[in-house]
């Protein structure tokens, strides 16, 4: 794997998400109970606070919430900047963090809060797949 | 009408380190606590020994054992740089109980030093989970470092959603510089002092190096050295000390969030809550209130803070600092030691702001500490909000001089 930037730890109870990157798929934790998805995943929905938690997969589709434009970076990101990261509002509900793809960091301005986007995954070793977001053309 | 813990207490003193901001030798966390209690103490004529109740944004435990003191009441409440505003809450609460007649709320931190010493010292805290969280395990790939790299996607939603521009925010940079360069103790209080020191303009603000885009280096605040302490007492004991008491008249806390990912909306804050508890024991409102001291970790942070305070409507912070209100010698006097942006930023700015807030109240700004005196408002009661957290969580608190009606 070539893949040099930070590379999450999946958790004791998050492992059904990454196992859904590896085939593509966005999945998210869903409460039975009030039929909210939300994410990060939690222990109890925390909205209703039932444990009555599954995982479904998700379209995949969002759109951006705000975003920023990262000059001063540290460690392995410090090469790649600038970029852009961005906060996704999905379209099941509540909100993810990403890294912004088919953007140009040198023109901030021409990024629209509320633009289309959709999840792509790439592999940053045999277990985690991240997925990160990227402007759909013609929204 | 006033709540149950209407003026409880008073903070009775409040003292700093012997030198803060940029240091030619680097100090220890430590020392800055030690020098500031010393300080205290002195200042307030109370004996060490008196000290009742400790609170401190962590390790209390050795902060006690440095001290020899055997406290009745220990608060190790660390959420942020608005910690102290919510030790002050706590305090109050105790002191209403009959737990204890004294309390002191001390921070020292290296923000500065840090570095050179190999490490942070005493005054810092951990971040919970750490990466056993999912909050941490579905952001860390993201490239965000610093304070800056997340707080730049709330000015831009700001600018997304109230119109606001970069140059509207420029101006609390502009003006908290103009109060830095009355402050001798501010670390940015002249070219002298600072090479990059001494009144700045807004397009110098607009054209400064930028840091995370919509901010330029001039948005955020600085990472210096600082130590704080302040005493708070019961009246009883209050009545019995040279020095003029500061009256806790309302006091609020509160958080939305731990992360950012959990911020439902990026143009409000917790302060909103924290502050109409605080109103609402003080039995006054925005209107009452003579001058503000907020803490503006970024230029957003303060612009964002007033509008949750009710001091202007949603979208109109910025509108207090470019119309020249919130000046030297304006209608309505916000951070009048320059703030977390040119006076001085250790990483949990809220003690600066409980000393300068005792300063303004307690009319002895221009007493000066170890010589360098500050600027005098007229103002005789102040709201004061800390910040903790990316925007996370707040602590409010009303203040009223001793001779406020």
């Amino acid at each position: 794997m070539s893949y040099k930037l930070p590379v999450p730890h999946p958790g004791t109870h998050t492992r059904p998400f990454w196992e859904g990157t590896k085939e593509g798929k966005l999945m998210l934790p869903k409460c039975g109970d009030c039929n909210r998805v939300h994410w990060y995943p939690r222990h109890i929905c925390p909205f209703c606070h039932s444990d009555n938690i599954s995982w479904v997969e998700g379209s995949g589709e969002g759109t951006i919430y705000s975003y920023a434009v990262q000059h001063l970076a540290f460690g392995p990101w410090a090469e790649e900047a600038p970029y852009v990261t961005a906060y996704v509002d999905l379209k099941e509900g509540d909100r993810m963090l990403t890294v912004l793809r088919g953007v140009d960091p040198e023109k901030p301005e021409d990024i629209a809060i509320g633009a289309k986007v959709a999840v792509e995954f790439e592999a940053a070793s045999d277990d985690v797949h991240i997925p990160f977001w990227r402007v759909v053309e013609g929204d | 009408m006033p709540g149950n813990l209407y003026k409880a207490a008073a903070i009775v003193g409040a003292a700093e380190a012997n030198e803060i901001g940029f240091l030619k030798e680097p100090v220890t966390s430590l020392q800055l606590h030690m020098e500031a209690i010393q300080n205290l103490s002195e200042q307030t004529g109370m004996p060490l020994s008196r000290i009742e109740g400790v609170f401190s944004a962590g390790w209390t435990t050795e902060l006690c054992e440095h001290l020899g003191l055997r406290p009745k009441y220990i608060d190790t409440t660390a959420v942020g740089g608005c910690s102290f505003q919510i030790h002050v809450h706590h305090a109050l609460a105790a002191i209403h109980a009959g737990i204890i007649d004294t309390a002191l709320i001390s921070h020292g931190e290296n923000g500065a030093s840090a570095g050179k010493l190999g490490g942070r010292g005493l005054g810092n805290y951990a971040r919970g989970a750490g990466v056993q969280s999912p909050a941490h395990e579905m952001t860390m790939a993201y490239g965000l470092g610093g304070a800056p790299s997340n707080y730049a996607h709330a000015m831009t939603r700001h600018m997304h959603r109230y119109g606001t521009t970069t140059e509207d925010f420029a101006h609390i940079a502009k003006i908290s510089r103009d109060w830095a360069t009355l402050n001798p103790r501010a670390a940015m209080y002249s070219k002298e002092k600072h090479p990059f020191g001494g009144p700045i303009t807004v397009e110098q603000v607009e054209e400064s190096r930028m840091i995370a885009w919509p901010m330029t280096i001039l948005h955020c605040c600085m990472v210096t050295d600082h130590g704080g302490a302040v005493l708070l007492a019961s009246p009883k004991v209050a009545a019995t000390l040279k020095t003029p008491p500061v009256w806790v008249a309302g006091a609020g806390e509160s958080m939305g969030h731990g992360s950012m990912l959990e911020m439902d909306d990026f143009t409000a804050t917790s302060a909103r809550f924290s502050a109409d508890a605080a109103y609402t024991m003080a039995g006054m409102g925005p209107d009452d209130m003579e001058m503000a001291l907020v803490y503006d970790s970024f230029t957003i942070t303060a612009a964002i803070t007033i509008e949750m305070l009710g001091l202007t409507p949603r979208g109109e912070g910025h509108t207090l600092w470019k119309n020249g209100d919130a000046a030297p010698g304006g209608r309505f006097p916000i951070n009048t030691n320059g703030g977390g942006l040119s006076f001085n930023h250790s990483g949990m700015y809220g003690m600066q702001l409980l000393v300068e807030a005792y300063r303004q109240m307690s009319r002895t700004a221009e007493d000066g500490i170890n010589g360098d005196p500050g600027k005098q408002t007229d103002a005789r009661t102040c709201i004061v909000n800390g910040t903790g957290g990316t925007l996370s969580t707040t602590g409010t608190l009303v203040l009223m001089a001793d001779d406020a009606t």
